[in-house]
């Protein structure tokens, strides 16, 4: 499947050249509609209020972590369909069987590169068109 | 430098030395005066007769000793050599003492640890502060190259294709003659003046990013130096720490998901290091 380069983006990281980084590479592959948040509580409200079909975040923010944010999307009726990659310095076997179990779609670690970041893409919308 | 410091422990020697040497000529003139002494003025004064007795009849022993120069009788040299050997056990009893404090003062010196600390957190805290503030500031005037560079590095390549296809038209003769002048004349200002512009103004941004990184240098030597103190407080910190945790505390880890970056993973097993052992780990687990 196509991704549909309209797709809204939801871009979720403390620190705003993480945020600029990830929204320039997803702009570089053809997807221009991306908003972002400074922690999970913000992420939240914004998904809350409707709208986004993707959303890539990061583990270790203030306020709400990268996890909760995807345990909560998880239980929320009208969010757990959305997909979540996690793009995050939290290297630990533990900390990517936890993403993995609390439904995670994918996960990066950083440092990452464009290519990977265009790989893991494609990979989650395979997986959503064929479910 | 070793000479510096032994000629101050000699002087020291020496002036120990020198200033028991004193009292032992000026003896013998207040030795006449032991009566007057007697009358009790205060609580002192019975012990400072003492010990004054002491030295007195000590120095007229050896006074004797001195006057009777070579037929000393055995007895006599005998006295004094117990009475000298009896305040040298003083003296080094003293001596040792004063070490000891010493030393207890250096090994307690957790005091001063403590106030160490107290003032060099602030100083690397501010100095961290500025690290995250230079790197900050090079990640955006980055970033900001790259958001002018981009659209003209882009305006290059629309243009080149523009000009290859035109010329491609040529090339199937389907352009006519006066086309074909225009397109030439287009093709040149392209080549002489839109062209080198774009391409200037990309190097601008490249040197701007280049400059971006004098960072570095900065942030260097300041983390090198916060590296410095970490060493020194943890080396320090660590010693209270073994003298203060029961064993069994010590091998406790800190478990916690949120770690941030791995900075060493050598003989770790517990972490992955690149994007593809990601991958295996979460193929294996079938997600």
């Amino acid at each position: 499947m196509a991704a549909d380069p309209k797709m809204r983006f939801l871009v979720v990281d403390d620190f705003s050249t993480m945020r600029r980084i990830v929204r320039n590479l997803l702009k570089e592959l053809g997807f221009t509609n991306v908003d972002e948040a400074e922690d999970g509580a913000i992420a939240l409200q914004k998904l809350q209020a409707g709208g986004f079909e993707f959303v890539v975040t990061d583990w270790n923010m203030p306020n709400m972590d990268g996890l909760t944010l995807l345990q909560t999307i998880r239980s929320t009726p009208n969010l757990k369909h959305l997909p979540v990659l996690m793009i995050t310095a939290e290297a630990k076997k533990e900390n990517i069987i936890a993403a993995a179990q609390a439904g995670a779609s994918g996960y990066i670690v950083k440092p990452f590169t464009a290519g990977t970041l265009s790989e893991k893409l494609n990979k989650i919308f395979e997986k959503m068109g064929q479910g | 430098m070793t000479a510096n410091n032994d000629s101050s422990d000699l002087e020291a020697l020496f002036d120990s030395v020198a200033s028991e040497y004193k009292e032992v000529p000026a003896s013998p003139a207040p030795a006449v005066q032991p009566t007057p002494a007697h009358t009790p003025t205060d609580g002192d004064s019975d012990d400072l007769q003492a010990l004054f007795d002491s030295v007195a009849s000590e120095t007229q022993s050896l006074q004797a000793q001195v006057t009777e120069v070579a037929g000393a009788d055995a007895d006599t040299q005998a006295v004094a050599g117990e009475a000298w050997s009896q305040q040298e056990a003083v003296f080094n009893r003293i001596g040792h003492m004063a070490r000891a404090l010493h030393d207890t003062l250096g090994e307690l010196g957790y005091d001063k640890l403590l106030e160490k600390t107290v003032s060099a957190l602030p100083d690397a805290k501010d100095r961290l502060a500025y690290v995250a503030n230079l790197t900050e500031q090079a990640a955006c005037r980055v970033l900001n190259a790259t958001d002018i560079a981009s659209p003209l590095v882009e305006e290059v390549e629309a243009g080149a294709k523009a000009l290859g296809e035109r010329w491609d038209r040529v090339f199937a003769n389907q352009m006519g003659a006066e086309d074909f002048k225009r397109f030439a004349e287009e093709t040149r200002a392209f080549l002489n003046h839109r062209l080198p512009e774009k391409t200037q103004a990309t190097h601008a941004q490249l040197t701007e990013i280049m400059m971006a990184q004098d960072f570095q240098d900065l942030t260097g030597q300041v983390i090198k130096k916060i590296v410095a103190l970490a060493q020194d407080l943890e080396s320090g910190l660590m010693t209270v720490l073994l003298e203060v945790l029961p064993d069994t505390k010590r091998t406790e880890e800190v478990n916690s998901l949120m770690n941030g970056p791995v900075i060493n993973a050598e003989g770790r097993t517990d972490v992955v290091v690149n994007q593809e052992q990601v991958d295996d780990l979460l193929d294996s687990l079938g997600f």
